[in-house]
């Protein structure tokens, strides 16, 4: 250890201020932010106390990665370079790593990595609330295989119990929180030969039933309505065997809302459950929504009724923005930003609307995409536009794009694989990469390019972070298995 | 193309704000609607006149058809998204001169035609179109 390091390290122990005048650096802008975020580090304190509340946040696909696309994005939609902005989450005193891998898959599914956070096992990808016993699809494998939810064991303690996702609420992520099915697609039908499960949708409206889950919001209206009967927007139901669920929720006392206004008219005085489903199939991407809420307006409406519903006992809440995902498979990072950013304006809201003393926040996402970012850039490249060269003499980038060897600009973000491929089928998958302009890979709609062509860009086994704050906040550490997610949670709301 | 869909088209051309033509001169399919779910006054304004607009092909729905979609985004499935295709919200119909020839659903196209607004049924196919491009050709 050299002498200055010496020094460094003794200041640190004693006054971090004092020493840390007697160097040169000392005055730095970047020292004294230094030293302010140690001594904040060092005045953390462990929470405690027994958790009241959990709200458990996943945004679906926001690895590491993304979620560092949508940091330089809402910090450049703010008119800074990106780099130093902080979400939300980001602020929370906690983190972990977690490995997401399904037991039968290092690329792991929704289905399988919400099973893990939510029942504290993993099991196989493609699979909802069962074991790694079970067969995908094969329903008479599902006998004494399946798992308890944390909605369920949160119900059974008296709180109050929600999910919230702007995908369909039958999609995987929702679905963990109450269903128990071989096949994450048996949304609104099963095999005819499947006599041992339901449906997702039956089983969501069974749990509304039996009050495990106060709370739904989400797309997804077609799974619960029949074939031959148009939505409130004309869109047909699939349900091929006659059921209509939502007037069959509506005659159970359930509060029902398909669009932004009857969103607003909902009671949240927690009197009844409250179901809302705002899309046919998933919601609008945010960049595209209209007439429906956004993901912080229903994060804040569940959270307002549970807390009324749970009471003094509490409640849980499951938040999904499931779009950044759709957008990454889509190759398409400037609709999976901006769902990021819809994302942590959630945060944000659950943040702002809930006491660190007794709600534990967990924010994490479920697998990361095959997303990768592109050097060397310099400071203030849009995190969507091309990657622009550093400038030696100043903080911002030189406005000139770095060049591939192709003498071709390249974007600061690319996918591994995806319809952004640069190999053409109709050229015997060869190709050379298009020229490309800023003005045209900031357009809303563009494809970022790719090498390995798919028609669907890939999900990948990458680690997530996840971080937390509130009770028992602390003990999100290290690398970690997914499925210990669900353990610290169940420890807070169980802790003497 | 239900209204929710045109809303989706709208607000997306609000949203990034490229109302009217893209800066090349060509048109991208979000500049053809308005707010308010009606066609935009660009679109009004070229009814019936030649336009080029930028897009993909999505799969043709008959391989001897003589019109493609036109799709903002490559028609690209997804399972993990969808558990079966999806048709996407905004399109437009290409009705096209000559023999179709196939391009790759995720490589940029321009398609130069004369556009029609308003409903019409293909008859061979029974394909609803709100938009189209009529003696049409692409490349």
């Amino acid at each position: 250890m050299k002498t200055r390091t010496v020094v460094i390290f003794t200041a640190t122990l004693c006054t971090t201020a004092t020493f840390a005048q007697e160097l040169p650096q000392s005055n730095n802008t970047w020292f004294t932010e230094g030293q302010a975020a140690l001594e904040a580090a060092l005045a953390k304190q462990p929470n405690t106390n027994r958790a009241t509340n959990v709200i458990l946040m996943i945004s679906d696909g926001n690895g590491v990665g993304t979620n560092y696309a949508t940091r330089l994005f809402q910090g450049q939609q703010s008119g800074n370079f990106g780099d130093e902005h902080v979400l939300p989450h980001e602020a929370f005193p906690n983190l972990a790593l977690v490995k997401t891998y399904n037991v039968n898959a290092q690329t792991p599914d929704s289905a399988g990595t919400g099973t893990a956070m939510m029942s504290g096992i993993k099991t196989k990808a493609g699979v909802v609330g069962v074991n790694e016993k079970v067969i995908r699809g094969d329903c008479t494998t599902i006998e004494g295989n399946t798992v308890a939810s944390l909605n369920e064991i949160m119900s059974e303690m008296g709180k109050a119990t929600g999910i919230v996702s702007t995908a369909r609420i039958t999609h995987a992520t929702p679905a963990s929180a109450y269903a128990k099915s071989v096949d994450r697609n048996f949304e609104e039908a099963v095999p005819e030969d499947c006599t041992q499960q339901a449906d997702i949708a039956r089983q969501l409206l069974s749990a509304m039933a039996a009050g495990t889950i106060d709370v739904a919001m989400g797309g997804g209206r077609r799974n619960f309505l029949p074939t031959d009967t148009p939505d409130d927007e004309q869109d047909m139901g699939r349900r091929e065997d006659g059921r209509n669920l939502i007037t069959e929720a509506q005659h159970a006392g359930v509060s029902y809302a398909w669009n932004d206004e009857t969103f607003a008219a909902m009671p949240l005085d927690g009197s009844v459950p409250l179901l809302g489903l705002f899309q046919s199939g998933h919601m609008q991407y945010d960049a595209d929504r209209t007439g429906e809420p956004s993901l912080a307006e229903m994060t804040t409406a569940a959270i307002t009724a549970l807390q009324t519903a749970g009471g003094d006992n509490g409640f849980f809440l499951q938040i999904e923005a499931g779009r950044v995902d759709h957008a990454n498979h889509g190759g398409n990072l400037a609709r999976a930003v901006r769902d990021g950013v819809a994302f942590a304006e959630a945060v944000a809201a659950a943040d702002e609307l809930t006491d660190d003393a007794h709600t534990l926040i967990v924010v994490t996402a479920d697998h990361e995409h095959a997303i990768a970012f592109n050097g060397y850039c310099g400071r203030g490249s849009n995190i969507l536009g091309l990657c622009m060269s550093i400038d030696g003499e100043g903080t911002k980038h030189s406005g000139v794009p770095e060049l591939a060897d192709d003498e071709r600009p390249y974007t600061v973000a690319g996918y591994l694989n995806g319809p952004g491929s640069v190999l053409r089928e109709d050229m015997n998958f060869s190709g050379v990469r298009p020229q490309i302009v800023e003005d045209e890979v900031t357009d809303l709609d563009y494809i970022q390019q790719a090498l390995i062509p798919k028609s669907s860009e890939t999900h990948s086994g990458e680690d997530v972070a996840v971080y937390a704050k509130g009770p028992f906040a602390h003990l999100f550490d290290g690398t970690i298995e997914q499925n210990v997610i669900f353990h610290i949670i169940d420890h807070a709301v169980t802790a003497e | 193309m239900n209204r929710r869909q045109f809303v989706i088209a709208a607000a997306t051309a609000a949203l990034t704000g490229t109302h009217g033509h893209a800066s090349d001169g060509k048109i991208i399919m979000r500049d053809l609607y308005n707010k308010d779910l009606s066609f935009s006054n660009l679109a009004l304004s070229l009814e019936g006149r030649s336009i080029t607009v930028k897009g993909y092909m999505a799969p043709p729905l008959k391989a001897d058809a003589n019109f493609f979609v036109l799709t903002k985004m490559p028609m690209s499935v997804c399972p993990f998204c969808e558990t079966e295709a999806e048709w996407p919200d905004d399109i437009l119909a290409v009705h096209i001169k000559r023999r179709l020839k196939m391009m790759p659903y995720n490589v940029r196209i321009e398609a130069s035609g004369v556009l029609e607004l308003g409903a019409e049924t293909d008859t061979r196919t029974g394909f609803v179109s709100r938009v189209r491009l009529t003696e049409a050709r692409y490349s």
